[in-house]
């Protein structure tokens, strides 16, 4: 028979390694021709920090995105950075990149407010133009102040800035502290069908609500949500490195089973978009997050379909059929 | 004003990724380029004698060779420098590096690794953690237990006396693989003038440049480490593997080297996440009150520590759940053994954890009858709330999202928001 | 035949042909990767089982990985890196990228070879069919659900083009 049930879990998780420093370092320079180069040490790995980090860029400088060249992946050329791990490059990076755009911003501000006869804190830059918060018609264009500062005042506008969230060790006896400066929260529901037969659990649906602060790209969340509950589908019930007396029985995808396109469901995702203070933009982060509530979502929504509760990762038919058993048992004394 | 902040723009590599013109690992070449193969060890724990290398430096196209012996110093770590790049006197793990070939083919490179010959004397192996905890187990360092953590918040024992109703549980976790699609890819190159430059598909490269500064003695200045476009990642590409093999072969034999892994390899000698065996126990009062939570992780590091204690140390701190307890116990151990090194894997040790505590959760709301989302939205943390570690919450978003999963999702709770 | 023995192979690759000198247990994959320089098409396994080297052997999709070069002898052969005409990218290309379908990117130029012999298959394919289409191609990063918006969408965008065409 096939039964159906549902499941929920919540997640929270930080931004950043716990306790330890782990500081973001970014340069920026606005080109002569009002374009812009900016130097990360955060390094795209298909998650898309690349294309976050020059959009953080391209509003700070006030200059459109594809006049933005973002650099990074040589460590003798760009700046430092702690990697592209712990969920921290939209933060913490982030914060980085936009810092030193701020910096060559200050400059570039300077020399425009020479150039129009204005103090600098009346003046904003947007859309390749530095121009009178009051009075937006009296403008110059970045490419000229730009310019002007390289070539006639021999004070290029570029800068640089660096992040590293405040945070403590932890107590060696009570293990209290402030490991963290942000934390991201969210929270899934799964719908499975469970057959009772063989054991086999179809996930029919996964609504997931995250929150990642302010979404600088709401398509890239998505898809850090979407492929995160992929790989949390695969935690909760196919993945398994069968390690026997230290050897590995299944190396290779053949029996070792990664979720395929027939093997998720339809995602119904939500973001709560509630900005953070501290966040460059407002922006936390998603990357590691999407996965967390997805397994567990999952093997509640089993205890739910057919009252089984598998405490031992992953929930594979063989397991479920084997508490159904021990269910009918109990059930029969 | 036309801000981008907030648009769903696509990648700024798009289009050189639809057309397969991203570089990755594997589509970097060099002039003259060496292919290398590693060979591991295939046994889990040994006394390492001898590794005769021989019969694989005696065949046509093998142009060098490197074992322990090569590495100026063999160890690294990023909390515990108990790591080799390559074994030396013991054998931890299946996966453990030998020795790395450089040859003129792949096929070459392969037959000489296969040539290689490994004498050593088998040892005693320990596959369980909680064997390997034991004081007369078999041990993989000098002390299977490199690391420890407590938390203690409030009054645990007056907690559980206060519970009307207390639950349970153990939970277990498996060995999981990353599975980027693409494979590790590396290719050094150390040129005449004592500079090298290593291509690597890494997700922290810095961290990768300054081991490489230390295994092989040499100054960063000298060292240059650039990556391509990255397969993807979750944690499997978090820190150094064989580069520094790669590049004590381009130092023996004058030319760029290169290595990829295989799929098998993947499987059998990277990191995977670590298994968990987690203990749970939560008392809660009929109204939904949860009153105390004690918590006990045991953390299968496998043969080296590598991201073992960082991994945990995220687990701890987040093993009683987004949940407002007031008495709060938890307890976390790494334990050696003979099997393949946990590491970093997206979620860091929490989605470990993150199941058992929402299993869990899920079996005191129904112990005592509640709706598991209603007793969620009783229980989460909301801003100005206390975390087992002291710290106070800023901008905590958890009942915000419930409320939207459960209009979502149709889960409807009796009594609204349920706060 | 042993195995060292060499074959001369010809066959057209984009459409433009090609030669290539190959040992008998040279795969496709090889000959396309290493002697032609069309690196395009990916290596994640070598096993027949990720589906990143994807490419089309007379319209079809294989995976190069498993092909031994010999038997190409003589067929025509798509790879990635002609899935555009010059500068004019495929309807499919360009829906992956509206659509962020992919992150990594190393699966793309496979899955979207796979897209390209189920849209010559199936003009209008279901979702079900989209998501059986691709069934081979692993992605670890995207979950899918942007590549198979993005397979409908092309989909739809062909049948339209096809339509004003005829
Ligand atoms: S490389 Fe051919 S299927 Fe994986
Ligand atoms: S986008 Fe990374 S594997 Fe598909």
């Amino acid at each position: 028979m096939k039964k159906r049930g549902r499941g929920m879990a919540c997640m929270y998780y930080p931004l950043g390694f716990t306790s330890y420093p782990n500081p973001s370092a970014a340069f920026a320079k606005y080109n002569p021709d009002g374009s812009a180069t900016v130097l990360t040490g955060a390094q795209d790995i298909g998650q898309g920090s690349g294309t976050v980090l020059a959009q953080i860029a391209a509003d700070t400088l006030g200059i459109p995105y594809d006049r933005i060249s973002l650099i990074y992946g040589d460590t003798q050329a760009v700046p430092m950075d702690a990697g592209s791990v712990a969920s921290r490059v939209t933060y913490i990076a982030g914060n980085a990149v936009k810092k030193a755009c701020e910096q060559a911003k200050s400059i570039l501000l300077d020399v425009a407010a020479d150039m129009l006869g204005v103090l600098p804190h009346g003046l904003d830059v947007a859309d390749g133009w530095v121009y009178l918060k009051d009075f937006p018609e009296k403008r110059v264009a970045i490419a000229d102040v730009a310019k002007t500062a390289e070539v006639g005042r021999g004070r290029p506008a570029q800068g640089h800035g660096t992040y590293n969230p405040a945070t403590t060790l932890l107590d060696k006896e009570t293990g209290h502290g402030k490991p963290y400066e942000a934390f991201v929260y969210a929270a899934q529901v799964a719908e499975v069908e469970v057959d009772t037969e063989t054991g086999e659990v179809e996930v029919l649906k996964i609504y997931a609500v995250h929150d990642c602060g302010k979404a600088i790209n709401p398509m890239m969340v998505e898809g850090q949500i979407e492929g995160g509950i992929a790989m949390g589908i695969g935690y909760g019930l196919t993945e398994n490195l069968v390690i026997e007396k230290g050897h590995v029985l299944n190396p290779q995808l053949a029996n070792y089973i990664v979720p395929t396109a027939l093997d998720v469901p339809p995602i119904e995702s939500a973001i709560v978009e509630i900005p953070e203070p501290k966040g460059p933009f407002g922006a936390k982060g998603i990357g590691e997050p999407s996965l967390l509530p997805t397994a567990p979502a999952i093997l509640n929504a089993i205890y739910d379909a057919v009252g089984v509760r598998i405490r031992d990762l992953p929930a594979t038919p063989e397991k479920i059929l084997a508490e159904l058993e021990k269910l009918e048992k109990e059930k029969a004394k | 004003m036309s801000p981008v902040i907030g648009q769903r723009l696509p990648r700024h590599d798009a289009v050189l990724q639809v057309t397969g013109r991203s570089l990755y690992g594997e589509d970097i070449k060099m002039p003259g380029m060496l292919y290398c193969k590693v060979r591991r060890a295939g046994i889990p724990h040994a006394r390492l004698i001898e590794v005769d290398t021989s019969a694989a430096e005696a065949i046509p196209g093998v142009m060098g060779v490197v074992t322990a012996k090569d590495v100026p110093f063999n160890a690294f770590g990023f909390t515990h420098l108990d790591q080799p790049v390559m074994a030396q006197d013991k054998i931890r793990y299946e996966g453990d590096a030998i020795a790395g070939v450089a040859a003129t083919s792949l096929e070459v490179a392969d037959q000489a690794a296969k040539a290689i010959k490994i004498k050593y004397e088998e040892l005693p192996a320990v596959f369980d953690p909680l064997e390997a905890m034991k004081p007369d187990a078999p041990k993989v360092h000098k002390d299977n237990i490199p690391t420890h953590f407590t938390v203690v918040h409030g009054d645990i024992e007056k907690g559980f006396a206060e519970a009307d109703k207390i639950i349970e549980e153990r939970y277990t976790t498996q060995f999981v693989e990353h599975v980027h699609i693409e494979p590790h890819a590396q290719l050094a190159y150390y040129d005449p003038t004592g500079r090298l430059t290593v291509w690597t598909t890494v997700q922290r490269p810095f961290l990768v440049a300054s081991d490489l500064g230390k295994v092989l003695k040499m100054p960063l200045s000298k060292i240059r480490v650039l990556t391509p476009c990255i397969g993807g990642g979750f944690g499997g590409k978090n820190e150094m593997t064989t580069e520094a093999i790669v590049a004590l072969l381009s130092m023996k034999t004058g030319r760029p080297v290169k290595l990829v892994f295989t799929r098998e390899e993947e499987f059998t000698a990277t990191t995977v996440r670590h298994p968990y065996v987690m203990f749970y126990k939560t008392g809660v009062k009929m109204d939904g009150t949860i009153t105390a939570r004690e918590v006990k992780i045991i953390s299968d590091a496998g043969a080296y520590v590598s991201w073992g204690e960082s991994t945990l140390t995220k687990a701890l701190v987040h093993a009683a759940g987004p949940y407002r307890i007031p008495n709060v116990r938890i307890e976390a151990y790494l334990v050696y053994t003979n099997n393949n090194i946990g590491g970093a894997m997206r979620g860091f040790g929490v989605p470990q954890a993150g199941y058992a505590y929402e299993c869990h959760t899920d079996s005191v709301a129904r112990a005592i009858g509640m709706d598991p989302m209603e007793f969620r939205m009783k229980n989460c943390v909301v801003s100005g709330d206390t975390l087992p570690t002291g710290q106070t919450l800023q901008n905590a978003t958890l009942d915000e999202i419930l409320k939207k999963l459960s209009s979502m999702s149709g889960w409807k709770v009796a009594g609204g928001d349920g706060r | 035949m042993t195995e060292a023995s060499t074959h001369h192979i010809r066959f057209t690759l984009n459409g433009s042909e090609v030669s290539a000198d190959v040992k008998a247990n040279d795969t496709l994959l090889n000959v396309l990767r290493e002697q032609l320089g069309y690196t395009g098409t990916k290596r994640g396994c070598e096993t027949g089982e990720c589906g990143a080297c994807t490419v089309l052997v007379d319209g079809k999709a294989v995976n190069a990985c498993l092909i031994l070069a010999p038997k190409v002898d003589g067929r025509a052969i798509q790879t990635i890196e002609g899935l555009a005409k010059g500068a004019e990218l495929h309807p499919l290309q360009k829906a992956f990228i509206e659509e962020g379908a992919l992150q990594c990117g190393f699966c793309g130029p496979g899955m979207l070879m796979s897209a390209k012999a189920l849209l010559d298959e199936i003009p209008n394919p279901t979702e079900d069919q989209v998501r059986r289409g691709i069934s081979g191609n692993i992605c670890r990063c995207t979950g899918y659900a942007k590549i198979v918006k993005a397979i409908m969408k092309a989909s739809r965008q062909m049948a339209r083009v096809g339509g004003e065409g005829a």
